[in-house]
C-alpha cells in the first residue's frame, strides 16, 4: 500500500505520496497513470475521507463475505477496525461512520483499479473483490504514529490485529505512543477475533497511563520504567481477559483461539517493550546500531539460546512454534518487558512475523526501514504501508502488521540518573 | 410478475498459472404468466403460421398441415395479432385475405372462424422458396410495431429448391432479431440444415415430424408454449473483467446453441446475447472466460452472468476464480461443466458423422458416430443412444466402436440430426 489514500483526510502528503503498482509492487508517484515497470494502469487515488488504505497488492483483499467490522464480523458493515471509540484515532478509516447502515455499504472504490465496487462485492471493472476492513486497514492516531495491518498474499484471513494510541505531537516532553500488535495463531480457528479483542484491550490499558489517561504514569524517567513495565504486564493480562470474554464457548475447543502480543510504549525519552510470543518490537535509530527489544518466546529463540545459528533456527520447520501465547490455554499471559532510553532519533517498530520473517536480524530490518524511509518519506503510515507492501512483494506468506512511532530524541533531554549514551536494553523482567 | 433466478455451477479453484474459467449458469424463470401479461396485454403479441403450399404437399401432407394450422389458430389467445401465410416459390397472405386492408388482425371468435375457413382453402402448387415466406412474415410483423413479442411457425415438406441457397441465408440474416421462429419439416424430403439455419438464427426449435398425422399435435404444443411465454424478450448478459476474454457463451440446455457470435455490446466489458421470449422454464448456459493468471491465494470475479429484461438486469450469477496450490481443489472437475462439455461434443460428433456419411466418407463417419455413442453413454443421453442405434450397430458402447448400418432409413438419420442438439440435464 503506502499510497496517500491511506493518509488521514486533511493531511498533505502529496510530495511523498507513493502508490505501489498492484501488479508488480513498483512504487510510482502520485498522478502516474501507468506503472513505469510493467505498464499496469494505476488507479486514481480514492477521494479523501474515504476508505482505509487500499493495499498495493491485488491479492491482499479477502472474501467479501467475511468483510466488515472485524469486531462484529458483520459482513456488510463498513465500520472499521480502527475507530473503536478512541477520538485520537484520526486515521482515514476512522472517518467511516461506525454506525453506517450495514444494508447500504458506502460505495468504495476498488482497491486494485479504482473502479466502482458493485453491490455483489466485486469491482465492476477488474473483478477484484471488495476490500475487507478486517483484511487490510491502517491506523494513525497521530501524525507521528501509524500502523498497517494486512492479510498478505497466501492467507485467506487476516488474523493479525493492531491497536494504537498516541498523544498529538512527537515533540512533547511527555510524548506518548502505544503500539500493540497481536498475531492470531492460524492453526487455531477464530484467532482473528481473539487478536483484535486482545490488541484493543491492551491498547486501552496502556493509554490509561498516558498524561491524558485515567491513571497517568508519573515521576522521573527512571522511575517510570518500572511503572510502565508493570502497566505493560497489566495490558497483556487485560488482553488475555478480553480474549476469554470474546471467545466464549470457543475456549472449550481443542485448539481455542489464541494470539501473540507485542507492544512498545513511548513516553518521552523512554521506550518500554513487552511481548508474549514471537511478535516483535525493534528500535531502529536513523543511524547506528538497531536492536530487537523483544526476545521471542519461540522454539527458534530457544535454539538460538542454545547456540544454533539464527538463520538455521529461524528456517527450521518448527521455527514458528511459539512457547508462550495469549488465549484460553495460555501457559502464562504476563508479558516480559524491556526498556530503553534511545540517544538519538529513530523509529520504534512493532511488527508481526509476516514482516520480520523476511528480514529477521535487526540490522537487516533497520536497512529496510531506512531505505524505505528514504524512498517514501517519513510519514509513518506511508512508511508502514510500504513495509507491508515489501513483505507482500517477498511472497506475503503470512499476515503482515507493521506499526511505527517516530522517536524524537531532542524533545526529551537526557534524564538524570541514567546514562545518556545508554545503548543497551534494560531488561525489566 | 416473472421472476428470474440464476445459479452458477463451477469449480472456482484454479491451479497456479491457470487462466480459463468455466461455469454452467442455470437461469430459471417462474411466474411468467401468459403471453402479453408483462404489459400491453395480448395486443403486444403477434403470431404468424407459415404453411408450405408447394406442389409436393399435395395429398395427405396438405390436408394434415391445414388441419394443424387450424388447431394452432385455436390456441392463439384473443387479442393476439395474427396472420396465415401460404408459401411456395412465392409467399401469399392467406389470412387476413389478400384484399383485406389490415395485414394482421387481432384474434377474436369471428376472426378465428374466418381464418380457419381461409386455411381450408389453401391449395398446393408451385415450388419452394422459403426466403420469400420469411420476408413476407417480416413485412407483416412490421405492420404491428406495438406487438413486441413476435413468433412464427414454419412448416415445410421439401427442399428449398426454387432459389439459390444464399437467398435463404440472406433472408434469415435480414429478419434475425425481428421475430422468433420454430421450424418443422414433415416427411423425409426436406433439408435439416436449411431449417436448422432458420430456427437457430430466429431463436426457435427445429424438429422432424415423421407422420403428417402428428403435425396437429406438434402445432398445438408449439402455439400453446408460445402463448405461455409471458416475458417477451430477454438478453443474457456476460460481463468479464478488463483484459479478460470471453472464450464462448453457449446455451447448453434444453438444446445446444452457440451464442458467442451474437454478442451485442452493452458496454466494453459487457455483451448481450439475445435469448428470445421466456415462459416458466429453465435454460442452462456454459460460459468460458480467460483471465490473467494471479498468484496463489488471489481471488477475482471472472464473469457476471445476468439476465436482462427490457434492459434491466433481473438476475445475476457470479463466476469466480480463486487460485490455489491445493490440488484436491484445483483438479476437481465440476460435474455440470463436464456433462455439458460432453453434450456439446456429442451434438458436433453426430452432425459431423452424418455429414461425413452423406459425403461417402465412411471412415470419418464411423469414428465420429462411434465417439457420439461413447459420449451419449457417458452423459446418460439415452435418447441419443437409441437414435444412434438406428444408424449404427454398436459393438462396444464404452469404447465407441461401431459399424455403420447399411440401408438405414433417411427418416432415422434426419431424426438423429435434428435431435442432435437436444441435451439431457445433469442428474443432480
Amino acid at each position: 500500500m503506502s499510497d496517500s489514500s491511506s493518509t488521514a483526510p486533511g493531511e498533505t502528503v502529496a510530495e511523498s505520496s507513493v502508490l505501489a503498482c498492484p501488479a508488480c509492487g513498483e512504487p510510482s508517484h502520485d498522478g502516474a497513470r501507468f506503472c513505469e515497470a510493467c505498464g499496469t494502469p494505476l488507479a486514481p487515488l480514492p477521494p479523501a475521507g474515504g476508505d482505509p488504505a487500499p493495499t498495493g497488492d491485488p491479492t491482499s483483499t479477502g472474501d467479501p463475505k467475511s468483510t466488515g467490522d472485524p469486531a462484529t464480523g458483520d459482513p456488510a458493515s463498513t465500520g472499521d477496525p480502527a475507530t473503536d471509540d478512541d477520538p485520537a484515532t484520526d486515521d482515514a478509516a476512522a472517518t467511516q461512520p461506525a454506525t453506517s447502515d450495514p444494508a447500504a455499504p458506502a460505495a468504495r472504490p476498488c482497491v486494485r483499479c479504482g473502479g466502482t465496487v458493485a453491490e455483489d462485492g466485486y469491482c465492476t471493472e477488474c473483478g477484484e473483490p471488495a476490500a475487507s476492513e478486517r483484511d487490510h486497514w491502517a491506523e494513525r492516531p497521530a501524525a507521528w504514529v501509524a500502523g498497517v495491518c494486512d492479510r498478505g498474499v497466501r492467507h485467506s484471513r487476516n488474523e493479525d490485529a493492531m491497536a494504537l494510541a498516541a498523544s498529538p505531537s512527537a515533540d512533547d516532553e511527555r510524548a506518548f505512543a502505544a503500539l500493540v500488535v497481536c498475531d492470531g495463531v492460524s492453526s487455531a480457528p477464530d484467532s482473528d477475533v481473539a487478536s483484535l479483542a486482545a490488541a484493543r484491550a491492551a491498547r486501552d490499558v496502556l493509554a490509561s497511563g498516558s498524561q491524558e489517561g485515567a491513571a497517568p504514569v508519573t515521576g522521573e524517567p527512571s522511575a517510570r520504567i518500572g511503572a510502565w513495565s508493570a502497566l505493560v504486564g497489566e495490558a497483556s493480562r487485560a488482553a488475555q481477559s478480553a480474549i476469554l470474554a470474546t471467545v466464549g464457548d470457543m475456549a472449550d475447543r481443542e485448539n481455542p483461539p489464541s494470539c501473540t502480543f507485542a507492544t512498545a510504549v513511548v513516553d518521552g525519552p523512554l521506550v518500554v517493550a513487552g511481548w508474549v510470543g514471537d511478535s516483535r518490537a525493534y528500535w531502529v535509530p536513523d543511524e547506528g546500531e538497531a536492536r530487537q527489544l523483544s526476545v521471542d518466546d519461540s522454539w527458534a529463540q530457544e535454539m538460538i539460546a542454545q547456540g544454533v545459528p539464527r538463520a538455521m533456527a529461524e528456517t527450521s520447520p518448527q521455527a514458528h512454534a511459539i512457547t508462550r501465547w495469549l488465549g484460553p490455554d495460555a501457559p502464562d499471559p504476563v508479558a516480559r518487558t524491556a526498556a530503553t532510553l534511545p540517544d538519538r532519533d529513530g523509529w520504534v517498530l512493532v511488527c508481526s512475523d509476516g514482516l520480520w520473517n523476511y528480514c529477521s536480524p535487526a540490522a537487516d530490518l533497520a536497512g529496510l526501514v531506512r531505505a524505505t524511509h528514504e524512498r517514501v518519506g517519513g510519514e509513518p503510515q506511508a512508511l508502514a504501508g510500504a513495509l507491508v507492501d515489501w513483505a507482500n512483494a517477498q511472497g506475503g506468506r503470512d499476515n503482515i502488521t507493521a506499526t511505527l512511532a517516530r522517536f524524537v530524541r531532542s524533545a526529551a533531554p537526557a534524564p538524570d540518573g541514567l546514562d545518556p549514551d545508554l545503548e543497551t536494553t534494560i531488561p525489566t523482567t | 410478475m416473472a421472476e428470474f433466478a440464476a445459479e452458477v455451477y463451477q469449480n472456482e479453484f484454479l491451479s497456479e498459472g491457470a487462466t480459463d474459467v468455466h461455469a454452467i449458469v442455470t437461469v430459471t424463470c417462474t411466474g411468467a404468466g401468459s403471453a402479453g401479461s408483462a404489459g400491453g396485454g395480448a395486443g403486444g403479441v403477434a403470431e404468424i403460421i407459415m404453411v408450405d403450399t408447394s406442389g409436393s404437399m399435395s395429398g395427405r401432407n396438405i390436408e394434415a398441415a391445414k388441419h394443424a394450422a387450424q388447431v394452432a389458430v385455436d390456441q392463439i389467445l384473443d387479442g393476439t395479432w395474427f396472420a396465415i401465410v401460404g408459401g411456395s416459390h412465392v409467399a401469399n397472405r392467406a389470412f387476413p385475405y389478400p384484399n383485406a386492408r389490415m395485414a394482421m388482425v387481432q384474434m377474436e371468435p369471428g376472426a378465428r372462424a374466418e381464418a380457419k375457413r381461409a386455411i381450408s382453402m389453401l391449395t398446393p402448387g408451385g415450388g419452394t422458396a422459403m426466403s420469400t415466406w420469411l420476408r413476407l412474415a417480416d413485412q407483416l410483423f412490421a405492420t404491428v410495431p406495438q406487438a413486441t413479442q413476435r413468433h412464427a411457425i414454419l412448416l415445410t415438406d421439401g427442399k428449398n429448391e426454387s432459389e439459390p441457397r444464399a437467398n435463404l441465408s440472406a433472408a434469415v440474416r435480414d429478419v434475425t432479431g425481428h421475430f422468433q421462429c420454430d421450424a418443422r419439416g414433415v416427411g423425409s424430403r426436406w433439408q435439416v440444415d436449411e431449417l436448422r439455419e432458420i430456427s437457430t438464427a430466429l431463436l426457435g426449435t427445429v424438429d422432424l415430424i415423421a407422420d403428417p398425422a402428428e403435425i396437429a399435435a406438434d402445432f398445438e404444443k408449439l402455439m400453446r408454449a408460445s402463448m405461455a411465454r409471458g416475458v417477451a424478450s430477454a438478453d443474457l448478459r456476460v460481463w468479464a473483467p478488463q483484459g479478460a476474454q470471453v472464450l464462448f457463451v453457449r446455451q447448453v440446455a434444453p438444446t445446444v446453441e452457440d451464442l458467442t457470435n451474437r454478442r451485442a455490446e452493452v458496454n466494453p466489458l459487457t455483451g448481450a446475447y439475445p435469448t428470445g421470449s421466456w415462459g416458466d422454464e429453465s435454460r442452462d448456459y456454459h460460459v468460458a472466460v480467460r483471465v490473467a493468471s494471479k498468484p496463489v491465494g488471489a481471488e477475482q470475479l471472472a464473469a457476471r452472468v445476468q439476465l436482462a429484461v427490457n434492459g434491466e438486469v433481473v438476475s445475476s450469477g457470479l463466476v469466480k476464480a480463486k487460485w490455489s496450490d491445493d490440488e484436491s481443489l484445483t483438479t476437481r472437475i465440476n460435474p455440470e461443466v463436464a456433462h455439458y462439455t460432453g453434450q456439446t461434443e456429442l451434438a458436433a460428433a453426430i452432425q459431423e458423422g452424418l455429414a461425413a456419411k452423406a459425403a461417402g466418407d465412411e471412415a470419418t463417419a464411423t469414428v465420429k458416430l462411434g465417439r457420439a455413442v461413447q459420449l451419449a453413454q457417458q452423459t446418460g443421453n439415452d435418447e441419443a443412444t437409441s437414435r444412434l442405434r438406428k444408424v449404427v450397430d454398436i459393438d462396444n458402447e464404452e469404447q465407441g466402436t461401431v459399424r455403420l448400418k447399411r440401408n438405414t432409413s433417411t427418416l432415422d438419420e434426419m431424426a438423429l440430426d435434428t435431435a442432435s442438439t437436444k441435451t439431457t440435464r445433469v442428474r443432480r
